[in-house]
């Protein structure tokens, strides 16, 4: 049991497992070694086809070493959902040319698509582009859904075992409000809202408040950020509590105060057409329901 | 924290919330944002329309909807249901039913309060019931009385309602009623046509795709009510754009 950080009492789950689990697990071990070749042949597969493989979009053939091995890197940044997705392809892409250099591919059971070997534009998993006119530029868009077990591989994949400390990462992404812990009430919550967190090597301010405790960062925008943690690479997240989690205008308009920071201000050019830009990629992303009306 | 206490409807937890009748009221932000306004001698009702699919028919998406029609004074209590459309037909259904059992039992039509208190009463009654979950809707109800006054209600899952001037439910509500409180002064309700224009910018702040998406409504004191067509909608939407245009102009004139 532990008190929260507003004074309930909660039960918190314990990730060293709790005090069932020990006969529980020597039975398993004793199946375990009772394992047959058909156990194994099907786990091998599973990892194989949860693995992530990037590649090099027009050869389809993988990368040898991980892409910010391969390419010298300066700025990073990094756009997880849909919404954040949207602001860049609306905001920072059409400021320049930006020229594709891989893409990640990836399965895990939250895939809507089962055939990885055909991207559409449109279901793309996570491009990587560079900006031809400063090829040190990184851009990546994220739609999918990185599972745990792929994070670590993803991160490999990207920055590699030993990666360089000289560049500057900046992700986006976006969260339901009502992941949000605060004491006030959600309903007053001016969602929605930009909050910021950021590597003990950021050292520039962010273009908003700071994420408060206890919220926590979740998926693979944590994984990033705390490899980046690690290894002391400045790097700083902007997340977007919003009550619509599909795309949204004006959650994907809540990103702009990003457009001030330095990462992104010699980035971004034209911003009238970028709205104009993403008014279309809304029409063209309705998704038709009938339950809510 | 929640989970423990969400599962039933019927169990408060600790702190005093009811989580279902909570997690109802997000299913109302899912559905499209809608926007009352209560004017001197009309009242309006404003829809973002959903984009309908090709092979559907587009009669069976009407979102506002009448209540009671009353021929011999002409005038009608308007609805609008913003969530579950499924939970949205059954209360239509129902509070007819209720309009036409009280013109029965009493000869009077059912005055605007009078049927939104027993929307909400109905409401009211699914969040203590064991077994069934609240309506996941919310409702703006406008009409005219007997007595000639315009009043607009607004009623939530949890069952409770109240009296509004100007109101917005559904998607984004937060931001066009922002927007109404900014906007909302005597002048801009003076004429009928600055009430429309209202409700139709209030909309615009936050529908993805111009006047072409919107539906609105309108009821006038001692007149039967008024759905509008996308032209009618258009030409408003025209006129709101010069004036804005005519705005900025002034502004960059003083500017300089």
């Amino acid at each position: 049991m532990a008190a929260t950080f507003f004074g309930e009492v909660v039960k918190a789950p314990c990730r060293a497992g709790t005090e069932d689990d020990e006969e529980e697990e020597e039975e398993e071990e004793e199946e375990g070694r009772r394992e047959t070749p058909e156990d194994r042949e099907v786990r091998q597969q599973l990892a194989r086809k949860r693995e992530v493989r990037l590649l090099r979009r027009q050869t389809k053939t993988s990368l040898e070493v991980s892409l910010l091995e391969k390419y010298p890197c300066s700025k990073f940044i990094i756009a997880i959902g849909n919404n954040a997705v949207a602001f860049l392809s609306s905001f920072v892409m059409n400021s320049g040319v930006w020229e594709e250099v891989g893409c990640a591919k990836l399965w895990n059971e939250w895939c809507r698509t089962t055939d990885t070997t055909h991207l559409s534009s449109s279901e793309a998993f996570c491009v990587f582009y560079h900006l031809k006119s400063n090829p040190s530029v990184f851009l990546c868009q994220c739609s999918c859904y990185v599972a745990e077990d792929q994070q670590y591989q993803w991160l490999e994949k990207v920055f590699g075992s030993c990666p360089r400390k000289n560049m500057q990462i900046t992700i986006l992404t976006c969260r339901h409000v009502t992941d949000y812990k605060t004491s006030e009430s959600t309903g007053s919550l001016p969602s929605p809202f930009l909050k910021a967190l950021k590597t003990q090597n950021f050292k520039d301010s962010a273009c908003c408040p700071l994420l408060e405790q206890p919220n926590i960062v979740h998926d693979l925008p944590a994984a990033v950020l705390s490899y980046c943690q690690v290894w002391k690479i400045p790097a700083v997240l902007y997340l977007c509590y919003t009550d619509v989690m599909k795309l949204d205008l004006i959650t994907v308009e809540a990103f702009k105060p990003i457009l001030s920071t330095r990462t992104l201000k010699g980035l971004v050019k034209n911003i009238p057409q970028s709205t104009e830009i993403l008014k279309k990629l809304m029409t063209t992303n309705e998704i038709q329901s009938n339950i809510y009306t | 924290m929640a989970s423990r206490y969400d599962r039933a409807i019927t169990v408060f937890s600790p702190d005093g919330h009811l989580f279902q009748v909570e997690y109802a009221q997000e299913a109302v932000k899912k559905g499209s944002t809608a926007v009352g306004i209560r004017g001197t001698n009309i009242v309006v009702l404003g829809v973002e329309k959903k984009s309908v699919a090709k092979l559907q028919d587009e009669r069976t998406v009407r979102k506002i909807c009448a209540l009671d029609d009353h021929v011999c004074m002409a005038f009608a209590v308007l609805t609008i249901f913003v969530g579950l459309t499924a939970d949205a037909r059954v209360v239509i259904n129902r509070a007819r039913v209720e309009c036409q059992s009280h013109k029965l039992t009493v000869e009077d039509p059912v005055t605007v309060e009078y049927i939104t208190r027993f929307i909400a009463t109905l409401k009211q009654k699914y969040t203590q019931s064991n077994g069934r979950r609240p309506f996941g809707i919310s409702a703006l109800i406008v009409g005219f009385d007997d007595d000639g006054i315009p009043r607009l209600y607004q009623t939530d899952p949890s069952g409770t309602y109240h009296a509004w001037k100007a109101n917005a439910i559904g998607r984004s509500a937060k931001t066009v009623r922002e927007f109404l409180e900014k906007n909302y002064t005597e002048d801009a309700i003076a004429s009928d046509s600055e009430a429309i224009k209202l409700a139709i910018k209030a909309l615009l702040e936050v529908v993805q795709s111009g006047g072409k998406n919107i539906e609105l409504a309108i009821i006038r004191r001692n007149q039967p009510l008024k759905m509008f067509s996308a032209k009618e909608v258009e030409l408003y939407v025209t006129e709101i754009e010069k004036e804005k245009e005519e705005a900025e102009k002034k502004k960059s004139k003083k500017s300089v």
